[in-house]
């Protein structure tokens, strides 16, 4: 029993720091959204994407961290979802203009939902970063992180039907500007997937036939709660910074035991879906280890709940976190000119993502109410 | 990350089930009687079977009559404890506090006369600790110990004051106990790291995780010159217990006046004026165990609430539903904390941000589950004669027990934050 990353993952989470420090800081992330904001001017430029930063991710396709969960024989690294959590949490943390989520989870999806033939089809290409992924749930409840015409598309359906596999160009995603204008995002208007109809014809059944929505789903969720633990952690480390600084009454704002409750509370809600996040990767890990086929299922059938835990708790640590952070920066926290809004902005996208934190409690009761009930204490 | 046990582990973790099986509520351990003092006699038998198998200590070293079990091994026997359905042992004050303590802190003497009766119960323990105006403000003590001569080397003390919230004080043969044998009281000086540290001491049995432990570990040692912390025998005219009874109806606490109680200075223990250095530096590991005790109780309690609602049908009612989830969430998240901090002490000797968090988040969560409970279950659980109208009540001392949430999260703020002292 050992709750904490291994030394090569917390090696891999300090590369990703620093890494990130050096090319991600919130001064850069001004100049790409203020470059997203220019007038094109000439010919548009298809390949940009505004609000992306797209030095930072060819660099990350180099280093090879976009197939880092993905297996080698598809030119990934062959890395568990722990060690992408603890990447993408870095992600979150550094709230990085690229198209991370959307590609990882597609590719997490294609993984363990897709045919061998659409493995085969995608899971180099989005290793590789040259291909651009999403995904998302029927019911367009939130603009879609890297959801553009020519991206991969993984739709599912949050109550457990089928899902399909969209190839780049089936013209289903249409561009927004998001709140987050620190990547690119698409809507995606389908209302639902109906097994028995017909998908337009850049579609096909994620598994070759309408096959339940599950375990690929289940880890990206788990991934978009990665990055809200990062983005999380950020608003409370720069609130802690801002209100220990900050004097008002002569003293510094962070001696108010009120300003104090409110940082304390931001901590434990972090630290919350931390412990969630990193239990529900650790799960899914467990799964693909497992040698002894009883032990495999009994582990994956603690996936969905692991994840929607998970994601629960992401959710709501995002939506109240970060708002925390706008609340006790005070005047300043309410304007372009600090950063905390990004944060925001970024956590109120995640937190929708693949669910909000009500669709997965309500997918825990639905499950734990199935659970045994052990038996009543004797006292 | 491996969130799996080792085959040693495993081992430990199966032996325990079977003695469990064989001597706990699922085999030879009778129903708890009704009564304050029936309750307290079956559990100190409880404690007695334990030591008879080895399991009363486990945390404590062999030479002592313990297993010298691993951090890890403790929680497992906890959880497993809580799993069965027991009883925690009737002096989990004396094993878990006072033992420890005197290991570290009592001299040849003092552990050849008072180690050897704590796990059998032959002998039993109190803590006082907090007073009526020193609970979260510990620096506040005002309970005084003086040398009845002073020119005389073998001189008594001779210590008058109040004590509050002593669980098991009537039973007890011992009280450990800080009183003030130099300085001024100096109320408020102490902040507030110290003063959750000692609160959760005092109220023992209730809620003790490692949160007040976090700020104990790092507390200001001048603020606290003064305080002795000494081994009061109970069994004396000048000691006189009061039960306290709670909202609850029931006195799960007594208050303590002491009038001139002798205490010889053989039984100081650490040496006088360093009382709060002895009182607060042994807790954090001992009392990290009961969280996973509490943990596996509040999963128990969730489970039987989910079963009356999908009985009565109020699963089905989507805010219902949308609570118990919650509280699934919160129950699991509280388990995989106590790891987390768990991991923390094994791996840098101190428990991370989590390990403070802990009893927080098991207090607030225990309350939202009784008061949702009320409204599964309906009238019977307010008619008084239903176990959750007990519960339900019971559940608000959670949060001021232990330490107050107040001063949890100033102790967070403070010290796991760095944030500057209020």
């Amino acid at each position: 029993m050992r709750f904490e990353l291994s030394e090569d993952q917390q090696e891999i989470q300090r590369a990703a720091r620093d890494l990130l420090a050096a090319r991600a800081s919130f001064a850069r992330l001004r100049t790409v959204v203020a470059e997203a904001d220019v007038e094109p001017t000439g010919m548009p430029d298809l390949a940009r994407v505004p609000g992306e930063d797209a030095a930072l991710t060819s660099e990350l396709a180099t280093l090879g961290w976009t197939g880092i969960a993905i297996p080698e024989e598809h030119g990934g690294q062959g890395l568990g979802l722990v060690d992408l959590c603890a990447i993408t949490e870095e992600l979150g943390y550094a709230v990085a203009a690229v198209p991370w989520l959307g590609t990882t989870t597609a590719a997490l999806v294609v993984q363990h939902e897709g045919t061998e033939q659409q493995r085969e089809d995608w899971l180099s290409h989005l290793a590789s970063g040259e291909l651009r992924g999403a995904t998302t749930f029927t019911g367009d409840r939130v603009p879609v992180p890297g959801a553009a015409d020519a991206a991969l598309l993984l739709v599912g359906d949050p109550d457990g039907g089928p899902a399909a596999l969209y190839a780049p160009g089936a013209g289903i995603a249409e561009p927004v500007r998001a709140i987050d204008p620190t990547r690119g995002h698409g809507r995606i208007r389908i209302p639902e997937l109906d097994p028995e109809e017909e998908l337009n014809m850049r579609g096909e059944w994620l598994g070759g036939t309408p096959t339940p929505t599950g375990p690929g789903f289940d880890r990206a969720a788990v991934v978009v709660a990665a990055e809200l633990v990062g983005v999380t952690q950020r608003a409370l480390d720069m609130t802690v910074a801002y209100v220990r600084e900050r004097k008002q009454f002569g003293r510094p704002v962070g001696s108010f035991q009120a300003v104090q409750h409110g940082a304390a509370q931001m901590l434990r809600d972090v630290a919350m879906a931390r412990v969630m996040t990193y239990n529900a990767a650790w799960v899914a890990d467990a799964v693909d280890a497992a040698e002894d086929e009883a032990e495999r299922a009994r582990l994956a059938a603690e996936l969905p709940v692991a994840a929607a835990m998970a994601k629960a708790a992401a959710s709501d640590a995002g939506r109240t976190v970060t708002a925390a952070a706008v609340q006790l920066h005070g005047g300043i926290g309410f304007t372009w000119e600090a950063d905390v809004h990004w944060l925001l902005k970024r956590a109120q996208v995640d937190a929708a993502l693949l669910g909000a934190a009500g669709h997965h409690r309500r997918r825990i009761a639905a499950r734990t109410s199935a659970v045994p009930v052990v038996e009543p204490a004797a006292d | 990350m491996d969130l799996t046990f080792t085959p040693e582990q495993l081992t430990f973790r199966d032996e325990l089930r079977a003695w469990l099986a064989e001597h706990g509520p699922a085999g030879a351990l009778t129903p708890e009687p009704d009564g304050e003092d029936e309750s307290w006699e079956w559990r100190r038998e409880w404690q007695r079977t334990l030591a008879e198998g080895g399991w009363a200590g486990v945390h404590w070293p062999t030479e002592v009559g313990g297993r010298g079990a691993t951090l890890t091994e403790t929680a497992i026997f906890f959880e497993e404890l809580g799993r069965s359905g027991a009883p925690l042992p009737a002096d989990v004050l004396g094993i878990l506090l006072a033992g420890p303590t005197l290991m570290v802190w009592g001299d040849d003497a003092q552990q050849e006369r008072l180690l050897p009766t704590i796990l059998s119960a032959d002998e039993t323990w109190c803590q006082g600790f907090s007073e009526p105006d020193a609970g979260s403000d510990f620096a506040a003590v005002a309970t005084r110990a003086v040398l009845e001569d002073p020119d005389d080397p073998e001189s008594d003390w001779l210590v008058t004051g109040q004590k509050v919230w002593t669980s098991g004080a009537q039973y007890a043969k011992w009280c450990m106990l800080v009183a003030r044998t130099g300085g001024p009281v100096d109320a408020g000086s102490a902040g507030t790291d110290v003063a959750a540290a000692a609160a959760g001491a005092a109220t023992g049995a209730g809620a003790a995780t490692g949160a007040a432990a976090t700020g104990a570990a790092k507390a200001r040692p001048k603020k606290h010159q003064g305080l002795s912390y000494m081994v009061l025998d109970m069994e004396q005219d000048e000691v006189d217990v009061r039960p306290l009874v709670q909202l609850t109806g029931s006195p799960e606490f007594n208050e303590l006046f002491l009038t001139e109680a002798r205490v010889p200075q053989s039984m100081v223990v650490g040496g006088v004026g360093n009382g709060w250095k002895v009182a607060l530096t042994t807790l954090m590991n001992e009392r990290a165990g009961l969280a996973f005790f509490l943990q596996v109780r509040l999963r128990q309690a969730l489970d039987r609430l989910v079963a009356t609602a999908r009985e009565n049908g109020r699963s089905e009612d989507p805010v219902v539903a949308d609570r118990l989830a919650d509280l699934h969430l919160r129950t699991e998240a509280i388990r995989l904390m106590a790891w987390k901090g768990l991991t923390a002490i094994e791996q840098y000797g101190q428990p991370g941000p989590e390990g403070s968090l802990t009893k927080w988040l098991w207090s607030e969560t225990n309350q939202l589950l009784v008061q949702l409970a009320v409204d599964v279950v309906g009238a019977d659980a307010l008619s008084g004669e239903d176990r959750w109208g007990y519960e339900l009540l019971r559940a608000r001392g959670n949060s001021i027990e232990g330490g107050t949430t107040e001063i949890q999260k100033s102790i967070i703020a403070e010290r796991v934050l760095g944030l500057p002292r209020a």
